[in-house]
């Protein structure tokens, strides 16, 4: 007799399927002979074997649960139905996963499964019929209170049940009496309609590590619920929405979208609501999107979004208030007009404006082709190097400073937080700004890695720290030295000598007192970092949306320079919005031409006039803030805004004003033009995220006829001005252009460059004020510029109360952080 | 309060986090009941989601969530009191009281819980007051017998 030697699932290793180094091994399924690395489990052999096993509870990448028994199999030599979802494959396994015993047991697994269910609309009588004709609910009569359950389409117990040729339903069904909830924000949760397969409850705490969801009660009143019954906002719920995208019934649906119907489209793109630039797949039914959501072919791997990337999307680009049409102001008044009106009336006003008089800000959410083709509009046409993106940047050069060392380290990885053992993290609201790096650093922190949060006070990622560091606000800098500080008296070496020079008058004590943080816990911080065998720094707003910014940003990589082992530490810098290295890159900063070339460099000013065939204007552009504090007579008197812009008095005194944004805003009060603009999901284009990759954006649905993006507004512009060099067809054509200039491969030189940045090493320091005013309140909150509070109020609902999605000044302010603390 | 938890907790070490079952024990003894408040300082302490303990918690019946009311109320609903008509005996009580089970009323004068069979089914539907079985319960026996509970 042959024994099996069943290898006890310990935590289900996701990499078990693509080791390659791990021996392969044969098992035969309905006859059919499946090779699979040992560890594998039957499911997954057999899904490799492209064979079906109906599966309610398995998730696919988290530890399998085993609860709801659909999957079971029939082993030669085994005993019972094992689960092939728990169970591991061995050597020669005989696997049957279709036998008439299986699928009868399977019908009767499923029957219980629904006698807890409304089950109308499975086996109803009529239920072709009402596919076609009650399009109201998703099927379920409405006598049964069914008409919570959406109509999306969301449903694997109507896969299941078709599968398995389920006709009838021995039992009675037993109605829960659960209140279903609908004063949540962003979605509805009907818990009669729960089938108790857990998927939600270990999305929520293993994949997300949000521990909001759980089973409580025991017995029959076994429900998924919250401590005490409290809201899931109250729960510290982040509205991620992992919940609702791996829900096989539709307990939990997504408000939007409810009613619309089963989507006929699935469309993956990029979203660009923060510099992750996470994947994204946006469902759509009619040019409608109605939600963004699982991939109906990959229920079980839905991707992971924030709550920006999983409801914004469909609400913005559907907003009632959102504007379709171009628009002149008569008379104070706006009033809808053609393209042609509106474009030959910019024409004539902007022929006015030629020259140093005129600038342009862009925002940081669009393409790299729309933002490329901005600048050059500008530099080009209209003779001028204002050119600026929305920026919350005190400094406008740490965007320089950031690609300096992208040229000589390579950009970090996402994926290197988890790989990492120590992750620093510095100054962030992560879990507000970049949730998914924040999934990251929680991921490593439950993997035992040591997470090390400093902030000015505690955010929900210091739930996951093992040393959490509070220093003063506005003493970053302070603290960043002092740990700069400590760390290289433990290391010697050249590198270390000349550090220790310019610490030569570095009052130490004094600055321990001065930022709040113990010497005891600066020394824990350097141990660490110098122990470690791979770390990461996440440097977030608090450091870099500060009057020391370029300061705190050299004693990082100063920090991470004399580590015995350089190449180890990887320092990752989180940039807001999806594009703003992009942006940059694309030429859209006062200061550089596309590329990085210095527009104080006459060479560039030369390579870039041969490059557009013409003669680029020298005089040094002004950033946005420059831009808004110039306005006057004989300073800046005209302006082109992509989105929206923080109000501001001079902006009344502009002569003119044109504004390309999807909604009217307080700026539109001194604008002379509008015209509207497609958003993210309406067209293609590239973006460049945090890891410095090119990220592509596919358009989802198609905008409304008189919606259009930047670079055809601009092309149009152009075309009315008689200028060569803007007859783009598509952005394909733009990117070509780009591409044809500047090298988008990044090569880095692997070498990591061995200096040591300056440094101001001095205690005595007086506070210092912010060098330039803030252009952006720093809102992660923002699409375009557009407050996404005011525009969405489930949006101002989770975050509202003094908006802990904002934090403004030196060092991140007050946002309090909602949640499980 | 607070210092009863911490008091309780300081025993016990955050790591080990199989101490929740003996914590949650210990703040009952202590408190009568397990509050919001309590469960949100042993997560603190332990690392576990309010959720999770909740969830932990609910599981076991020895744990109750709400103060204790001057007088308890135990309503059954097992099999034969169910037959008998226990539901509706729980909706009138529900509706004099003002209180779902695993609740308290506001001027502390019932809690009310709901238990499966109280062991004496040819009684059904039997209501439980302050360890007092009441038999063949009905609606205006019910109202009657409550009055006599201040
Ligand atoms: S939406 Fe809330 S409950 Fe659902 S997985 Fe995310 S954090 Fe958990
Ligand atoms: S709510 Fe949905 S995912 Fe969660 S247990 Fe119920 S059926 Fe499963
Ligand atoms: S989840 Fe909705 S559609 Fe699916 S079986 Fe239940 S009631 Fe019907
Ligand atoms: S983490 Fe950033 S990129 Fe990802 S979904 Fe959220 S906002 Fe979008
Ligand atoms: S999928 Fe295997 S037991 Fe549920
Ligand atoms: S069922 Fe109520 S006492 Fe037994």
């Amino acid at each position: 007799m042959n024994n099996y030697k069943l290898i006890k699932l310990g935590k289900f290793d996701e990499s078990v399927m693509n080791n390659k180094t791990t021996q392969n091994i044969s098992v035969k399924i309905d006859g059919k002979t499946v090779n699979a690395p040992v560890g594998t489990t039957v499911l997954q052999a057999t899904q490799k074997a492209g064979i079906y096993i109906p599966t309610l509870c398995y998730l696919e990448n988290i530890k399998p649960y085993g609860g709801c028994r659909l999957c079971i199999v029939e082993i030669k030599n085994m005993r019972g139905y094992p689960t092939a979802c728990t169970t591991p494959i061995a050597q020669d396994m005989e696997i049957s996963t279709k036998t008439p015993e299986l699928q009868k047991l399977r019908r009767d697994i499923l029957e219980l499964v629904l006698s807890e269910h409304p089950y109308t609309c499975l086996v109803c009588r009529d239920k072709n019929n009402c596919n076609e004709f009650m399009t109201t609910t998703r099927k379920v009569s409405v006598t049964t209170g069914c008409n919570f359950c959406t109509n999306n389409g969301n449903c694997e117990l109507q896969e299941l049940v078709e599968y398995l040729e389920l006709t009838e339903i021995k039992y009675p069904w037993a109605y829960k009496e659960i209140k279903p909830e609908k004063n949540n924000p962003f979605y509805d949760i009907d818990y009669n309609l729960c089938i108790l397969c857990g998927r939600c409850v270990r999305v929520c705490n293993e994949v997300r590590y949000s521990e909001v969801l759980n089973f409580v009660q025991r017995g029959n009143l076994v429900i998924v619920g919250t401590a005490f019954g409290e809201s899931q906002k109250d729960a510290g719920c982040e509205f991620c929405g992992a919940c609702i995208d791996v829900c096989p019934t539709g307990s939990l649906s997504e408000k939007m979208g409810k009613w619309v119907g089963i989507p006929d489209k699935s469309t993956e793109t990029t979203c660009v609501f923060c510099s992750v630039a996470c994947k994204m797949n946006i469902n759509t039914k009619d040019n409608r999107i109605v939600n963004v959501g699982p991939n109906p072919d990959n229920r079980t791997n839905p991707l992971q979004l924030c709550v920006r990337g999983k409801f914004v999307p469909g609400d913005i680009m559907h907003h009632p208030e959102r504007i379709t049409t171009p628009m002149l102001k008569k008379e104070n008044k706006w009033i809808e007009v053609s393209w042609d009106e509106a474009i030959n009336f910019t024409v004539n006003k902007l022929e006015q404006y030629r020259g140093n008089q005129f600038g342009i800000i862009g925002s940081a959410h669009e393409s790299l082709e729309n933002n490329y083709v901005l600048q050059k509009f500008s530099r080009k046409l209209m003779k001028s190097n204002n050119v600026d993106i929305l920026s919350s940047f005190p400094d406008k050069n740490i965007i320089k400073k950031i690609h300096d060392y992208y040229t000589h380290h390579k950009p970090a990885n996402i994926d290197d937080i988890t790989n990492a053992d120590t992750i620093f993290v510095i100054g962030s609201q992560t879990n507000l700004s970049h949730p998914i790096i924040e999934n990251r650093i929680r991921k490593a922190a439950k993997n035992g890695k040591k997470v090390i949060v400093a902030n000015t006070h505690d955010t929900r990622t210091s739930y996951f720290a093992e040393q959490n560091i509070l220093y003063k606000q506005g003493e970053e800098h302070i603290f960043l030295l002092s740990l700069l500080s400590v760390l290289n008296n433990k290391i010697s070496g050249k590198l270390s000598n000349d550090l220790k020079q310019e610490f030569k008058n570095f009052d130490i004590e004094k600055a321990f007192k001065r930022c709040g943080v113990s010497r005891q816990d600066i020394e824990k911080i350097a141990k660490s970092l110098l122990n470690s065998k791979k770390s990461v720094i996440i440097a977030g707003d608090g450091i870099l949306i500060n009057p020391d910014s370029i300061y705190n940003f050299n004693a990082l990589v100063n920090i991470q320079t004399i580590l015995k082992k350089p190449e180890t530490c990887k320092i990752i810098f989180l940039l807001n919005e999806g594009n703003f290295y992009g942006s940059t890159i694309a030429g859209l900063h006062s200061d550089f031409l596309p590329g990085f070339d210095e527009l104080a460099n006459k060479k560039n000013i030369k390579k870039w006039s041969d490059n557009w065939k013409t003669k680029l204007n020298n005089t040094k552009g002004l950033s946005g803030n420059e831009m808004v504090n110039n306005i006057t007579e004989d300073g800046i008197t005209a302006l082109f805004v992509v989105g929206d812009i923080p109000a501001h008095p001079n902006l009344a005194k502009l002569k003119f004003l044109v504004q390309q944004n999807m909604f009217l805003t307080e700026l539109s009060e001194h604008a002379h033009v509008f015209f509207p603009i497609t958003g993210f999901t309406e067209t293609n284009g590239h973006i460049i995220n945090l890891e410095r990759k090119l990220k592509e954006i596919t358009p989802v649905t198609a905008s409304a006829k008189d919606i259009k993006t930047v670079w055809e507004t601009i092309s149009n512009l152009a075309r009315v001005m008689q200028e060569k060099g803007f007859d783009y067809k598509k952005p394909e054509d733009i990117f070509s252009e780009i591409n044809s200039f500047i090298d988008l491969s990044f090569a880095t030189e692997e070498k990591a460059k061995k200096e040591i940045l300056p440094i101001r090493a001095d205690v005595s320091d007086k506070k210092k004020k912010l060098p330039v005013e803030i252009i952006a309140e720093n809102n992660y909150f923002n699409y375009l510029g557009n407050d996404l509070l005011k525009l969405i109020p489930d949006m101002e609902d989770i975050l509202g109360e003094g908006g802990s999605g904002s934090s403004s000044g030196s060092g991140s302010g007050s946002g309090s952080s909602s949640g499980i603390i | 309060m607070k210092d009863t938890i911490d008091a309780i907790l300081k025993k016990h070490i955050p790591k080990e986090k199989g101490n929740l079952i003996p914590v949650l024990q210990s703040v009952q003894k202590k408190e009568g009941y397990i509050s919001p408040e309590s469960v949100k300082r042993i997560s603190n302490y332990f690392r576990i989601s309010r959720s999770s303990i909740y969830g932990i918690a609910t599981f076991y019946s020895q744990f109750r969530f709400n103060p204790p009311g001057r007088h308890s109320i135990k309503i059954c609903l097992g099999t034969a009191c169910h037959v008998q008509g226990g539901d509706f005996i729980l909706k009138a009580l529900q509706a004099e009281i003002g209180i779902s089970p695993g609740e308290t009323t506001d001027d502390m004068r019932f809690d009310l819980d709901r238990v499966a069979c109280l062991g004496c089914c040819a009684l059904a539907p039997v209501v439980m007051i302050d360890n007092k079985i009441h038999s063949r319960m009905s609606v205006i026996k019910l109202k009657e017998l409550l009055n006599k509970y201040e």
